[in-house]
């Protein structure tokens, strides 16, 4: 069928076409291309698609930027520049998006804009990139020739290495307050801390963990003894914070991080089931006698309490709650830069006291509140024996695959619907306290259904079990409702995470699964609009620490950060901005400011 | 760029009208290397055709095999060319996507001499994604080609084919192609992909 085409013919078609020698070439006005093009969209000229400009840094090099006209794109391995003897300039460039169209393979585009840092180099040099329209035509490479820099003396070979970030040296929270205060400041001070945050995420579980202990005391259970249990809770808490500081000093690391261990998790979420299950009755919890011994010399009746106090404050604090704060940060680098260990060991005890003063004050009023015989009490213990099961399960969740969790929270509510009584017949007289138990039984079994059906579905959010289901309609929705992180997950893969981008500012953000703080701040910080107007256009890189490691240490170390959450904000240079770093609790105002300032 | 200088001087001269006639002002004697006549385009003697060769429209498509929608693009192309059964098709290798491009062109071309063009196309334009020569090859193999076989009648007439590519080349800079695919049905240019419908209506257009 194919063959060339023959010269009679050829002679035919002059003759045809030579009266109507017609070139009808496609016109740069829109209204004549339309008229022209099936699709409808005449291509644009190349320069008009992809838009060069290039700026000169002192150090030689040149940072090259496209601009792309909107439904345009750069091939990433397209980019490249030549001196006038043929050889290539490094090019740094970040990663594109992936098109992963059938007809495409996997090649890397840049929509929008498109960046390159070029090596130094004498003399002038040509610049080639290369793109698409897309679903349009693809263009030939397009070539610019830049003139030679003055003073630009460094040899081609000598790219960029690269280079290490660069954090910024401020005075810690405990040499300020010393200098204006002394000792005693720093003290008061983290107190005072602590007591800012003992309303935050992190302590919250201990507010049910605390009553469901003093629930267990039953009959005994009066003022004095619900503040000395707590008082034991929350001293036993303040110790864990102090060895914190021990640990740090001794071994460099944050012990919440290295107690995030499965075996550890498990651990006391089988102290949790073991509450619970003696919180049901079914045996009474008793801790060795010599512990209780020594320990509940201040308390009478029953044994074990004050120890079973202390183990609960301590792992609360440790393993429960573990979160990292800008006062626990302060201190934690403080003994790490100083070696002051009292000092800073003392000052982590100050903080937990802090937390732990709210906690006292509910333990002391609330054992005034709580039922001590009857059939309330036994409903309270109950009640409490599931928040324990509750907190267990919330404990292995850091662990378990969501859908198993969604489904134990299924099987938890469901039974506390039941053991409320959803499914037993109310007598026609019952009050109206016995009929809103009830109303609550059933709805726990309702709750605990949906999430059952949740948890078959593959789905893990017990807020959202469907989520599965709207995963297919609402995607798009949910991507852009966010900040699109680039996770890594050890040092490594941080710097080159970091070099992938380069002259291009950089958010790091410290995450774990684990992180209480965390979950607030991507429920409230990250969808936040003005958030992602601040955040767009920056290198943002999750580094993530949910399995705690040697390399998970290394990468805290290069950031100088203690755990998560903590936010560096690193500039075009990879200078940390000073005064821009977040760790803790924020809001989308701190994000937003500190972002500004390295943009 | 003096592509896109020489064409908005072209269009300058001739108004706004939709359907631009350039004809006068090219040239037919071939004296000056930048005249260029319908000829030239879309019956260039070396260029293998496809369809029917004696038909009455031909269908110029200036293409890289690594061209995402040229590739995209064929099916159609080749089922509209089918289907009208009096359509030539001249498929003008302008292999702009790097080496592997060029490469695939070269082969492609040595099987002009082989009788095999026809297969050698089909199965380059099948292939999915960027090429590499272990791509060429295995996409060449599965269809029964010798590769070494298409590379030695390549080489035999290399000046042939090399002269062919770079005038495709220098023809679309001339006719101010920005890219491919590029389309000519008849005398009219048509930019990016066209389906079945849209070539449908293109050839039926140039048949007046």
């Amino acid at each position: 069928m194919s063959r060339a085409t023959e010269p009679f013919r050829r002679a035919v078609r002059s003759i045809v076409t030579a009266m109507t020698v017609l070139f009808i070439v496609m016109s740069a006005w829109p209204a004549t291309a339309q008229l022209l093009t099936g699709s409808g969209n005449a291509p644009l000229p190349a320069s008009d698609a992809f838009q060069i400009s290039v700026a000169d840094q002192d150090d030689g090099t040149r940072i090259l930027s496209w601009d792309i006209a909107d439904g345009y794109y750069l091939y990433r391995d397209k980019l490249a520049a030549d001196t006038a003897d043929g050889i290539a300039v490094p090019l740094q460039t970040g990663p594109g998006k992936e098109m992963d169209d059938l007809t495409f393979g996997a090649v890397e585009v840049y929509f929008d804009t498109a960046r390159a840092v070029m090596g130094a180099v004498n003399g002038p040099v040509t610049v080639t990139w290369q793109g698409c329209q897309d679903g349009g035509i693809c263009y030939p490479p397009v070539k610019q020739t830049l003139t030679a820099l003055d003073g630009a003396t460094s040899p081609v070979s000598a790219a960029p290495a690269a280079e290490k970030i660069v954090l910024a040296q401020e005075q810690g929270l405990i040499d300020s307050l010393r200098a204006r205060g002394g000792t005693l400041l720093v003290l008061a001070g983290f107190l005072g801390f602590g007591l800012l945050l003992a309303f935050t995420p992190c302590v919250f579980p201990m507010f049910p963990i605390l009553a469901g202990l003093l629930s267990r005391q039953g009959d005994t259970l009066t003022a004095r003894r619900g503040a000395a249990l707590s008082g034991v809770y929350v001293l036993a808490m303040a110790s864990a914070f102090g060895l914190l500081g021990i640990a740090a000093a001794w071994s460099g690391q944050n012990l919440q991080m290295v107690l995030q261990s499965p075996a550890a998790i498990y651990g006391v979420a089988a102290i949790f089931v073991a509450l619970a299950l003696s919180m049901f009755g079914l045996f009474e919890l008793q801790l060795p006698q010599a512990w209780t011994r020594r320990l509940s010399s201040a308390g009478s009746g029953r044994r074990g309490t004050f120890g079973g106090a202390a183990v609960l404050g301590f792992t609360s604090a440790l393993i429960v709650g573990p979160c990292v704060t800008a006062p626990l940060a302060g201190a934690l680098l403080y003994i790490a830069g100083t070696g002051d260990l009292m000092l800073g060991a003392g000052a982590l005890f100050a903080l937990g006291l802090g937390q732990g003063i709210p906690l006292l004050i509910a333990g002391t009023l609330g054992a005034r509140v709580l039922p001590r015989a009857g059939a309330w009490m036994d409903g309270v213990k109950r009640l409490f024996g599931f928040v324990f099961l509750g907190m267990a399960i919330w404990l292995i969740g850091r662990l378990v695959p969501g859908p198993a969790i969604l489904a134990l929270w299924a099987g938890l509510l469901v039974s506390a619907g039941i053991f409320s009584g959803a499914m037993d017949l109310l007598p026609g007289d019952a009050g109206s306290a016995r009929r809103g138990i009830k109303s609550v039984g059933v709805l726990s079994l309702i709750a605990g259904a949906i999430m059952a059906v949740g948890a078959a579905l593959g789905g893990s959010d017990p807020l959202r079990p469907f989520a599965t289901l709207q995963g297919v309609a609402g995607k798009a929705g949910a991507t852009t409702g966010t900040v699109e992180f680039d996770t890594v997950i050890n040092a490594s893969a941080l710097d080159a995470a970091i070099s992938a981008k380069p002259g291009v500012p950089a958010m790091i953000y410290v995450t774990a699964d684990w992180c209480v703080t965390c979950r607030v701040i991507e429920r409230n910080v990250w969808p936040d609009a003005g958030v992602q107007a601040a955040l767009s256009g920056l290198n943002v890189i999750a580094a993530d620490v949910s399995d705690f490691d040697a390399e998970g240490q290394e990468m805290l170390e290069r950031l100088g950060a203690v755990g998560p959450p903590t936010m560096v904000f690193l500039d075009r240079n990879r200078t940390e901005a000073p005064g821009t770093r977040i760790v803790g609790d924020t809001g989308a105002d701190a994000v937003q400011k500190s972002a500004e300032v390295i943009r | 760029m003096s592509i896109i200088t020489r064409r908005n001087l072209l269009i300058s001269g001739l108004g706004t009208s939709t359907a631009i006639v350039l004809g006068a002002t090219l040239v037919p004697t071939a004296g000056r290397a930048q005249d260029l006549t319908v000829e030239d385009v879309l019956f260039d003697p070396d260029n293998p055709v496809l369809g029917n060769p004696d038909g009455d429209v031909t269908i110029v498509e200036f293409f890289d095999y690594q061209c995402p929608y040229c590739k995209a693009n064929h099916p159609d192309l080749t089922k509209a060319v089918a289907e009208d059964g009096n359509v030539r098709l001249v498929m003008k290798d302008w292999p702009i996507l790097g080496a592997p491009s060029i490469r695939a062109s070269q082969l492609a071309l040595g099987a002009v001499d082989t009788g095999t063009y026809e297969t050698a196309v089909e199965a380059l334009m099948a292939t999915e994604g960027r090429l590499s020569d272990a791509v060429i090859k295995s996409a060449l193999e599965k269809v029964g080609l010798d590769i070494p076989e298409l590379d030695a009648a390549y080489r035999a007439n290399r000046s042939k084919w090399d002269g062919l590519m770079s005038r495709n080349g220098a023809q679309a800079a001339q006719l101010g192609l920005r890219g491919t695919p590029a389309f000519i049905v008849g005398t009219s240019i048509y930019p990016g992909s066209m389906n079945r419908t849209e070539l449908r209506d293109a050839i039926a257009k140039s048949r007046g």
